[in-house]
């Protein structure tokens, strides 16, 4: 049975939930957006996650009580996240009891979690520390990634780029 | 909760200063949106800590729930 669709993303409580389970990810999207200063609102929570059979069994404990289920699907899927279904594919977009998450194997222009990680840094939000995607990757693989809808976001992560050069940030 | 560094001026020191020119060409298609772009909201957030800034994205949040719920109880789904 899918979650009922919360009406608003725990933001803080999916990343407790990946922290305290020791998974390996990369915050990169609106949340990462946000942490850079853009005032955008986002709704969902998508991290890049490394894909080491370890990673994915701490993975796929962390989520297992928010009960995951495909976003968008119907009920009644027989889809189960587990570790096996996390091996066979790659991108998740989930619904849990905390709110909507999108789980990345890969993201566009940029790669996996071990591509990523150098143009990542560690950061403190909602006193958890987290690794989230440094402003100059995030901007490159929302270009990389081509979507129309993106282009208002990148244009305010490049105006953010801009007032921090101004600024010496 | 970490120690916070700030500018003269105030604004946070969250990430490793950025320098040279960005790795990436201009594209005029996002020129043309950049013109938009409210430049103002950005600089106030570049005041806060990025845990402000997170916590700022839940009380949004939050509002915006609150207007749709409003929204359904006075016209309905």
């Amino acid at each position: 049975m899918p979650a009922a669709p919360p009406s608003e993303t725990d933001f803080e409580g999916l990343l407790r939930a990946l922290v305290s389970s020791e998974v390996e990810f990369i915050v990169i999207g609106g949340v990462a957006g946000k942490a850079h200063g853009s005032p955008r609102l986002t709704v969902d929570l998508d991290v890049v996650y490394a894909r080491s059979a370890e990673n994915v069994g701490r993975l796929t404990s962390a989520l297992a009580p928010l009960r995951p289920y495909l976003r968008g699907a119907p009920p009644g899927l027989p889809f189960c996240f587990d570790a096996e279904t996390v091996r066979r594919g790659l991108n998740f977009t989930l619904r849990t009891t905390l709110g909507d998450l999108d789980l990345l194997g890969d993201v566009a222009g940029g790669g996996g979690y071990g591509a990523l990680l150098p143009h990542s840094r560690e950061l403190e939000m909602f006193g958890l520390r987290c690794r989230c995607l440094e402003l100059d990757k995030l901007i490159e693989v929302k270009r990389a990634a081509g979507r129309p809808k993106d282009l208002e976001a990148i244009a305010e992560l490049e105006a953010i780029r801009e007032e921090r050069r101004k600024r010496g940030l | 909760m970490s120690d916070v560094k700030r500018t003269p001026e105030g604004f946070v020191v969250a990430f490793p200063p950025l320098s040279g020119a960005p790795p990436f060409a201009p594209d005029p298609v996002i020129d043309a949106y950049k013109k938009d772009v409210d430049r103002g909201l950005i600089v106030e957030n570049l005041k806060l800590t990025v845990d402000e800034r997170l916590r700022q994205l839940v009380s949004v949040q939050g509002f915006a729930a609150e207007v749709r719920r409003a929204g359904r109880a006075a016209f309905g789904d």
